[in-house]
C-alpha cells in the first residue's frame, strides 16, 4: 500500500513541476492560474510523499525496502524519523522538498509589475526540480517495495544516532538549495532585458540570507557531531563531505556582501550574478562528490554508479547552460565603478576576492586527488596540513579587513578619521588579548595572531552594539560579533590543546593542566538499543576536590553489530575536558584518550550567535522587500 | 579581458567534470587502498557451516589447493548481481569457493541458495561479522583469492564483473 502511494506522489510532483515548466514558459491568459495550481500541487504532493516516507519509518513498514534497509523496531522514535534523512534515498526526498518550499517563496514574490520576470524565475526552477525528482525516482526511489515482506530492520548505523546529526541535514539542505533560488532569479535576469528596472538582487538577497544563515548553522551542528561522536577530540577534520559544504558557504558569504554593494551603489551586478550561479553548482557539485561514492567514504559498497552519472549530467546541463548563458549576456551588467580602497564598498570587495581564493584553494585540495588518480593512477591524500598553510594566510587579512570594513563611509572614508574610530577597539583588544594571554600562557605566533584577530572583530562590534548606532544592521553587527567568537573558539581549541593517551588501571590517576583524573571503575549498562561499558571518572580541580564524574562509553548496538564510542565531556567557558574510553580489560586496564580543548564552547556559542545574526537579516530583509512592494 | 574571465572557468567547470565522468566509468573504487592482509596467511577462524553441523576450522582447510572466499548476504543486492560468476568460478574454472554468509539469517539463506544455485563449497555462518572483521572486510560482497600455501593473493571489494571475473582468472592460472 504505502509503497504504491509513495511512487504515485512522487509521480504526481514530476507531473506538477513539469506543468509548472511548461506553464511557465507559455504566454496565456490562464498562464498565473497554471503556475498557481502548479505550484501548489508540487508543493503538497511532495510534501505528502515525505511525511509518507516518515510515517512508514515510524510504524516499521519493513515492505519498504528503504525502511528496511535503515531502521528497526528497537530504534528510538527521534532515530526513526531522522532515519529517514539519514539514508541516500530520504536525503533526496528532502532535498526536493526544500526545492519545492523555496519554489513557493519564489512564487508568492509574484506582483503585477515582475510578472515575466518571475514566470522566468519558476521556469528555471521547475526545471531543477524536474532534475531531481527524475534522480530520485529513476536512481533512488526511497519507496521501492521489497518482496516479500520482512519481519525487522537491518539497524541503523549508531554512529548516525545523535540529535545533532537528526537535524543537521535539513538546515543544511535548506542552505544548499536556498542557492537554488539565487541561481534561478539570476538565469532570469540573464535572460530578461530588464527595461522595466525589476529589482532582482532585492528579491535575491533574502534567498541567499536564508541559504548562508542555515548553511552555518547546519554546517555547525556538523561539527558538534564529530566532537562528541566521533571520539578524536576535534570538530574539523578537512574531510571532503565537510569542504562539499564549506565552498558553498564560502561563496555565499562573497555573495552576500556583495549583494549589499548592488542594493547601495548598483555596481558589481555582473559579479554578483556569476556568484550566484557558482554557489548553485557548487552545492549540486558537493552533492555529487558525496553521493556518487567517487570519494573515499565509508559508504561506498553496494553503491550504483548510474546515481553519479546521472547527478554529473545535470550538474553538467546546469553549468553548461548557465555558464554560456552568463558568458553571452553578463555584458549589459557589467559597469567599470571605481571603488577607494578606504570604503565601505572597498573592504568588501576585498573580503570578496579572498573569500573566492579561499573557496577556489579548498576546492582544488577536495578534487586534486581525484584529478591525480585520473591522470597518473597514484592515489594520494590532501589534508589538514595543506589546509593550514594554504587557508589560513588568506584568511588572517580577510578577518583583519572584516573588522575595520562596516566602520567606514560609503564611497570614500576620510583617512584622518579612520584612526579614531578604530581607537577605542584597539584598545579594547588590547586588553583582552592582555588578560587571555594572562590565562593561558602559551604563545605562539599563529595563536597570538588568531586571539589578537577575534577580539578585534568583537570589540569593534561591541562598540557599535553599545553605542547604539542606527546606522548599522542590528543583524550584520550580531552575525560578525558571533565570527569573533567563532575564531576565538577556533584558536583557543586548536594552539592550545592538550593531550594524553594512556593505559589506565582502577583507581589509577592522571594528570593534564590543572586537574587530576583518577579512573574509578567500569559498570555495564543498557540503553534503548544498545549495551555499553561505562567508564567512571573522577575529576579532581587544583584544590584537590572532585568536581565532577565523566562517564565515557563504549556501546554495542547488537541489531548492526556496531561498536561506537561515546565521549564524556565536562564544558565551561575556558575549556572542555573530553574522555574517551579505548580498548581494555581488567587485568591490563584500558586505553584512556584525554583531551583539554580550551575555548570550544566558543565555536558553538559563535556559530549560534551567526545564526540569530542571519535571522535578524533575513526578517529585515523580507520586511525590506514587502515595503519595496508597495 | 572580460570574455576571457569568462571562457576560462567555463573551460575549467567542464575539464574537472570530464575528470569525473572518467573516474566513474572506468572500474575503480575509491576506498580500495592495499590491503594488509595481501601476501600473508589467512586469518585463523573457526565457523558453523550452514549446511552441515561440522564445525569449519580454517587451518584444516586452507593451504592445499586455491580458495576463492566470497562474503556475500541475503539482503545485499550487488551480491545477487555477482552470484552468476562466483557460479562460474566453481562450475567452469572448477575452483573452490567458501561463502562467509555475513549478518543474515541462516533459514533465508538456505531459500536464497535453493532459488539462484549453489556454487559454495561450505557456507560458513558470521552471524556477528567477527570473522568479517579479522579479514578487513569494508562492506560485502567482498572476494580474496588465497593460494594452495594459504596466502592470500587478491582482494576484490565489491560485486564481481565480467572484467574482474577475467582478472581473476587469469590471477589463478598464474598462481597454479
Amino acid at each position: 500500500m504505502a509503497p504504491s502511494l509513495g511512487n504515485f506522489l512522487l509521480w504526481l510532483s514530476l507531473f506538477f513541476a513539469t506543468f509548472q515548466f511548461f506553464a511557465s514558459r507559455k504566454k496565456n491568459n490562464l498562464k498565473l492560474k497554471f503556475i498557481t495550481i502548479a505550484v501548489g500541487g508540487l508543493l503538497i504532493s511532495s510534501l505528502l510523499a515525505f511525511f509518507l516516507l516518515i510515517y512508514v519509518h515510524v510504524v516499521s513498514d519493513f515492505s519498504v525496502l528503504n525502511v528496511f534497509q535503515n531502521s528497526h523496531t528497537t530504534k528510538p522514535l527521534l532515530y526513526k524519523i531522522s532515519g529517514v534523512w539519514g539514508n541516500h534515498e530520504g536525503s533526496m526526498l528532502l532535498w526536493i522538498i526544500v526545492l519545492t518550499i523555496f519554489n513557493y517563496f519564489i512564487f508568492k514574490l509574484y506582483n503585477k509589475k515582475n510578472f515575466s520576470f518571475i514566470s522566468k524565475t519558476l521556469e528555471t526552477q521547475a526545471f531543477i526540480i524536474i532534475g531531481f525528482v527524475l534522480f530520485t525516482i529513476l536512481t533512488s526511489n526511497p519507496f521501492e517495495r521489497i518482496i516479500p515482506e520482512q519481519n525487522d530492520g537491518l539497524g541503523f548505523n549508531p554512529i548516525l544516532q545523535d540529535p545533532a546529526l537528526a537535524i543537521h541535514p535539513p538546515l543544511l539542505y535548506i542552505g544548499y538549495v536556498g542557492f537554488s533560488a539565487a541561481f534561478s532569479i539570476s538565469i532570469a535576469t540573464l535572460n530578461f532585458n530588464n527595461n522595466e528596472k525589476i529589482p532582482w538582487y532585492n528579491y535575491m538577497k533574502p534567498f541567499v540570507m536564508a541559504a548562508w544563515t542555515f548553511l552555518t548553522i547546519g554546517i555547525a551542528l556538523g561539527s558538534v557531531w564529530a566532537y562528541y561522536e566521533l571520539g578524536w577530540g576535534g570538530w574539523w577534520f578537512w574531510d571532503p563531505v565537510e569542504n562539499a559544504s564549506l565552498m558553498p558557504w564560502l561563496l555565499g558569504t562573497a555573495l552576500l556582501h556583495s549583494l549589499i554593494i548592488v542594493e547601495k551603489r548598483k555596481s558589481l551586478q555582473s559579479w554578483v550574478l556569476l556568484l550566484s550561479i557558482l554557489a548553485f553548482l557548487l552545492s549540486v557539485l558537493g552533492t555529487f562528490l558525496v553521493r556518487s561514492g567517487i570519494l573515499t567514504s565509508v559508504h561506498t559498497f553496494a553503491l550504483d554508479p548510474s546515481r553519479g552519472l546521472y547527478i554529473l549530467i545535470f550538474t553538467a546541463l546546469l553549468g553548461g547552460y548557465s555558464l554560456i548563458l552568463y558568458g553571452t549576456k553578463s555584458k549589459k551588467y557589467f559597469n567599470n565603478d571605481f571603488f577607494s580602497f578606504l570604503s565601505k564598498e572597498g573592504s568588501i570587495l576585498i573580503n570578496n576576492i579572498l573569500m573566492v581564493i579561499v573557496c577556489a584553494t579548498v576546492f582544488l585540495g577536495t578534487v586534486y586527488p581525484l584529478l591525480i588518480e585520473a591522470f597518473t593512477n597514484n592515489k594520494i591524500s590532501v589534508g589538514e596540513p595543506y589546509y593550514n598553510s594554504t587557508v589560513i594566510p588568506i584568511l588572517i587579512p580577510a578577518i583583519l579587513v572584516m573588522g575595520i570594513g562596516p566602520l567606514l563611509a560609503w564611497k570614500k572614508e576620510d583617512k584622518s578619521k579612520i584612526f579614531k574610530k578604530i581607537f577605542p577597539s584597539i584598545l579594547l583588544t588590547g586588553i583582552m588579548t592582555i588578560l587571555i594571554f594572562s590565562i593561558y600562557r602559551s604563545y605562539t605566533l599563529i595563536g597570538i595572531v588568531g586571539i589578537i584577530l577575534s577580539f578585534w572583530i568583537i570589540s569593534n562590534n561591541l562598540i557599535i552594539l553599545i553605542r547604539k548606532n542606527k546606522k548599522y544592521s542590528i543583524g550584520m553587527i550580531i552575525a560578525h560579533l558571533g565570527v569573533g567568537f567563532l575564531i576565538l573558539g577556533i584558536t583557543g581549541s586548536s594552539v592550545w590543546q592538550e593531550e594524553r593517551i594512556t593505559r589506565m588501571k582502577f583507581s589509577e590517576e592522571t594528570k593534564i593542566k590543572e586537574h587530576k583524573i583518577v579512573f574509578e571503575k567500569i559498570d555495564e549498562i543498557k540503553g534503548a538499543n544498545y549495551i555499553a561499558l561505562q567508564g567512571n571518572f573522577l575529576v579532581y580541580d587544583e584544590n584537590g576536590n572532585i568536581f565532577t564524574k565523566l562517564k565515557p562509553e563504549n556501546r554495542f548496538y547488537p541489531v548492526t553489530s556496531n561498536f561506537t564510542t561515546e565521549a564524556s565531556i565536562h564544558t565551561n567557558l575556558f575549556r572542555d575536558l573530553y574522555i574517551v574510553l579505548g580498548e581494555g580489560n581488567l587485568n591490563e586496564g584500558w586505553v584512556v584518550r584525554i583531551y583539554y580543548n580550551p575555548l570550544v564552547v566558543w565555536i558553538w556559542i559563535g556559530a549560534l550567535v551567526i545564526f540569530l545574526g542571519g535571522l535578524v537579516s533575513i526578517n529585515a530583509n523580507v520586511k525590506k522587500l514587502k515595503i519595496l512592494e508597495q | 579581458m572580460k570574455k576571457q574571465l569568462i571562457i576560462i572557468p567555463s573551460i575549467l567547470f567542464l575539464l574537472i567534470l570530464l575528470t569525473f565522468f572518467y573516474l566513474l566509468i572506468i572500474e575503480r573504487n575509491p576506498s580500495e587502498i592495499p590491503s594488509n592482509l595481501i601476501e600473508k596467511n589467512v586469518p585463523k577462524f573457526e565457523a558453523e557451516s550452514l549446511i552441515n553441523s561440522k564445525k569449519f576450522i580454517s587451518h584444516d582447510e586452507f593451504g592445499n589447493e586455491i580458495i576463492l572466499v566470497n562474503f556475500f548476504a541475503t539482503w545485499c543486492k550487488p551480491c545477487i548481481e555477482e552470484h552468476i560468476y562466483i557460479q562460474r568460478f566453481a562450475d567452469e574454472e572448477k575452483i573452490r569457493v567458501i561463502g562467509i554468509n555475513y549478518k543474515d539469517n541462516p533459514k533465508k539463506t538456505i531459500k536464497w541458495l535453493n532459488k539462484l544455485g549453489n556454487p559454495y563449497s561450505n557456507v560458513l555462518l558470521d552471524k556477528n561479522g567477527r570473522i568479517a572483521i579479522d579479514w578487513g572486510v569494508y562492506g560485502i560482497p567482498e572476494t580474496y583469492v588465497v593460494n594452495s600455501k594459504g596466502i592470500i593473493k587478491y582482494k576484490h571489494i565489491g560485486p564481481i564483473t565480467e572484467k574482474i571475473y577475467k582478472k581473476i582468472n587469469s590471477l589463478t592460472k598464474e598462481i597454479k
